[in-house]
C-alpha cells in the first residue's frame, strides 16, 4: 500500500471522534436528499399514480368541441388491438344538483361533478371501483356511487338511500332521475371520487340527451413508457377528427406544475444541505490538519514533498467521501425500502409511490463524494503551505 | 562534503532584527563526528536548520557533496533532504501512527526505491536493539526506544550526513549515554557523518570534532581560551 494512503488512513482513523463526525456530515447531508425524494417524489408520483388511476389514465382522449361522437365500441376496439393497450373506458361528465331527505330533513347541494361510467370496462380501466369502502361500485343503470363528501353534504347518505339527481340536458332542460346509493367512495389522499357522484354512463347520456356521446376515454397500458407512442399513433390514424389525445403528463400538466416546482426547490435546499456538510467536513479536515502538524513537519524533514502532503490530506478527504457516501446511500436506500415496504403515508392520506431512482440515487452518491473531496482541498493546501521548521516545533 | 560559506541568519526586521548567525564558515570530511556545541539560543539549532535545508540563510551557501543546496527549489529541497540527510530530533519526532517499523521505512517509501526496504530497516532495528519492538505503534515504546528508532529512521536511505538535534535532551543520563554510544558505533560502522548539536558537551565524550557557537558566531574547539573562530 502506497505509504500516504496508509498516512492518510491511519491518521484518520486514529481520531475516531473527527472521523465519525466528518461521515456523519456527509451521510446526513445524503439522507436529506434521500428523504426529501422519498416523500415530495413520492407525493409527486402518487398524485400521477391516482389521476392515472382514477381519473386519466395513462392517455386521455378528448375532443375539441368537448364530445365525442365516435360511437364507444368502435374506438374501444381500435384501441384494444394494439398490444400495450390493457383497457380502455369512455367516460361522460356533466354537473348536476342533488338533494336527499333524511330524517324528514331535506339536504341539497349544487354544482357536484357527476360522472357517467360503463361499470364493465371502468374497473378494467380504473381502480375508482377499490375506493368504494361501503356498498358497490355502480352497477345498474339506477344505482350512484356517491364520493364520501358528497355523501356527508347530503347529510350522510348511506348505502341504500334514494337522491334525487337533476342536470341540465344539451337543450337547457331540467332532468330529474332518482338513484338509490350502491356504494361511498372514499380514497386515500382525496385524489378519487370524494367529491363526485358516479352513475351508469348510459343514464347521465339519457338525462343530458347526449346519445352516444362520450365526454373522454381513459387508455390504460400495459407499458406506460409507450404512451407517446400509442398517442401519436392514435393521432395519426384518425386525421380528420378534431380528437385531443394527452399522455398523463401533458392532461396532468395543469395539477403538477406547482408541485413540480416545489419538488425543484426542496431538491436545491436539499443540496444546500449537502454544502453544508461539505463546511463541516473543510472544518473538521482544518482540525486534523491542525491537529497533525508537527506530523507534517516531519514528514517534510524527511523528504516528503508538498504535493504528497497534499496528497495524502486528499486521500483523507475521499476516504470520508467513500465511507460516508457508502453510509449515508445505505440508509437512505434503507429508508426508501422501508417508505417502499410499508407504502409509508401520514394520517391516512394517500400511500406515497416510492421509486428506486438509480439515476438519482448515483448523482446523489457522486455529487456528495466530489463534494467531500473539494471540502478537503483547501485543509490539503494549508497543509502544504505549513513550513517544516515551524511545524515540526509545534508540541 | 558539507562545505558552508559565509552563512548569516537575520530574524526580524528594523529594531527587531537578530542576528542567530553571523558569517559562518566551516566545512566538515566524510565519516566525522561532529559536535555543535552552544549555549541556549547561541544559534546551534538554527545552524543545524540549515544545513538541514529546513530553513534559508539569509546570506552564504551550503555544499554538500558539491552541489550548492541555497539553490535548490521546493522539490529537489525535499529530494535532497530524503536522500542526502538523516534526522533525528529531540523528541525522536516519530510518527504516532505508524508502527515502530513503518516509521523506519517512510523516508526510504518516500524515496520510492523500496526493494530491499523492509530487509535494510529490518537490519537497522535489529542493530538498534529494537528487533522484538518492530511492530509497536511507536508511541508505545519507551523515550530511549523511540530515540533508537529515530536513529534507524535517519539511516535508512543511508544519507551523506545525519543531523542530530538535541537526541539525548529528553532522555535520563542511562538512556542518553546509550543513545550516544550508539550513535558513535553506528556512524564507524557506517563510517556515517554526523552533526549533533548538543549543550552537554561531556556526554559525548571523545569526538572527532567540536564546533562552539556563541552569539551566532562559530568557534573551533569548546575550551574557551583556545577557541578559534572560524571564518
Amino acid at each position: 500500500m502506497d505509504y500516504r494512503l496508509r498516512l492518510a488512513k491511519r491518521m484518520l482513523f486514529n481520531k475516531r471522534g473527527s472521523l465519525i463526525g466528518a461521515v456523519l456530515a456527509v451521510t446526513i447531508g445524503i439522507m436529506v436528499i434521500h428523504v426529501n425524494f422519498v416523500i415530495f417524489q413520492g407525493l409527486f408520483d402518487a398524485i400521477v399514480r391516482d389521476i392515472s388511476d382514477y381519473r386519466n389514465g395513462d392517455i386521455l382522449v378528448t375532443d375539441e368541441s368537448d364530445y365525442i361522437n365516435k360511437s364507444d365500441l368502435s374506438l374501444v376496439n381500435w384501441f384494444e388491438r394494439i398490444p400495450y393497450v390493457d383497457a380502455v373506458a369512455p367516460r361522460l361528465s356533466s354537473t348536476a344538483e342533488m338533494n336527499m331527505t333524511k330524517n324528514g330533513k331535506r339536504f341539497e347541494e349544487t354544482r357536484i361533478p357527476i360522472v357517467g361510467v360503463d361499470p364493465f370496462r371502468d374497473i378494467r380501466a380504473s381502480t375508482v371501483h377499490e375506493t368504494v369502502t361501503e356498498g358497490n361500485y355502480v352497477f345498474s343503470r339506477n344505482s350512484i356511487v356517491l364520493g364520501s363528501i358528497v355523501a356527508r353534504d347530503l347529510g350522510g347518505a348511506q348505502v341504500g338511500d334514494s337522491v334525487k339527481v337533476l342536470v341540465v340536458d344539451r337543450w337547457g332542460q331540467d332532468q330529474i332521475k332518482r338513484f338509490t346509493v350502491s356504494g361511498i367512495a372514499n380514497s386515500p389522499g382525496g385524489q378519487g371520487f370524494d367529491y363526485t357522484a358516479v352513475v351508469h354512463i348510459d343514464s347521465l347520456r339519457d338525462m343530458l340527451n347526449r346519445k352516444g356521446e362520450t365526454s373522454s376515454f381513459m387508455v390504460k397500458l400495459n407499458d406506460p413508457s409507450k404512451a407517446l407512442e400509442v398517442k401519436e399513433f392514435f393521432l395519426r390514424s384518425f386525421p380528420n377528427d378534431d380528437f385531443i389525445a394527452e399522455t398523463i403528463e401533458e392532461s396532468a400538466e395543469q395539477q403538477l406544475a406547482g408541485f413540480r416546482s416545489g419538488i425543484a426547490m426542496i431538491n436545491i435546499i436539499g443540496y444546500f444541505g449537502m454544502m453544508s456538510s461539505a463546511f463541516a467536513i473543510v472544518t473538521i479536515q482544518m482540525m486534523l490538519v491542525n491537529g497533525k502538524t508537527k506530523e507534517i513537519g516531519i514528514l517534510r524533514a524527511i523528504g516528503a514533498k508538498r504535493k504528497d502532503i497534499l496528497i495524502i490530506f486528499i486521500l483523507q478527504g475521499m476516504i470520508i467521501g467513500a465511507i460516508g457516501t457508502g453510509v449515508g446511500t445505505a440508509a437512505g436506500l434503507g429508508y426508501t425500502f422501508y417508505a417502499k415496504e410499508t407504502k409509508m403515508s401520514w394520517n391516512n392520506s394517500l400511500p406515497l409511490e416510492v421509486t428506486y431512482n438509480w439515476g438519482k440515487i448515483i448523482q446523489t452518491a457522486l455529487t456528495s463524494f466530489i463534494l467531500a473531496i473539494i471540502a478537503s482541498l483547501y485543509p490539503s493546501y494549508r497543509a502544504t503551505k505549513l513550513l517544516p521548521v515551524e511545524a515540526i516545533r509545534t508540541v | 562534503m558539507l562545505e558552508i560559506k559565509n552563512l548569516s541568519k537575520i530574524y526580524g526586521e528594523g529594531r527587531n532584527k537578530v542576528k542567530a548567525l553571523d558569517n559562518v564558515s566551516f566545512s566538515i570530511e566524510q565519516g566525522e563526528i561532529v559536535l555543535v556545541v552552544g549555549s541556549s539560543g547561541s544559534g546551534k539549532s538554527t545552524l543545524l536548520n540549515m544545513i538541514g535545508l529546513l530553513d534559508n540563510p539569509t546570506n552564504g551557501t551550503i555544499f554538500i557533496d558539491g552541489i550548492d543546496t541555497t539553490t535548490l527549489d521546493d522539490n529537489k529541497t525535499a529530494s535532497f533532504r530524503n536522500k542526502k540527510l538523516g534526522f533525528i530530533f529531540q523528541f525522536s519526532n516519530l510518527l504516532s501512527d505508524l508502527s515502530v517499523l513503518e516509521n523506519v521505512l517512510l523516508p526510504r517509501q518516500i524515496a520510492g526505491t523500496n526493494n530491499t526496504a523492509e530487509k535494510d530497516a529490518r537490519d537497522l532495528l535489529k542493530a538498534v536493539g529494537l528487533e522484538d519492538q518492530m511492530h509497536q505503534r511507536s508511541n508505545k515504546i519507551s523515550g530511549g526506544q523511540a530515540q533508537r528508532a529515530a536513529i534507524a529512521r535517519g539511516l535508512i536511505n543511508k544519507p551523506s550526513i545525519v543531523l542530530a538535534d538535541e537526541p539525548t535532551g529528553n532522555l535520563d543520563s542511562v538512556t542518553s549515554e546509550t543513545i550516544v554510544q550508539l550513535m558513535k558505533s553506528m556512524a564507524k560502522k557506517l563510517n556515517q557523518t554526523f552533526i549533533i548539536v548538543t549543550h552537554d558537551r561531556k556526554q559525548f565524550g571523545d569526538v572527532d570534532r567540536v564546533i562552539t557557537i556563541k552569539d551566532g558566531k562559530a568557534f573551533k574547539g569548546d575550551q574557551p581560551l583556545e577557541m578559534e573562530i572560524l571564518v
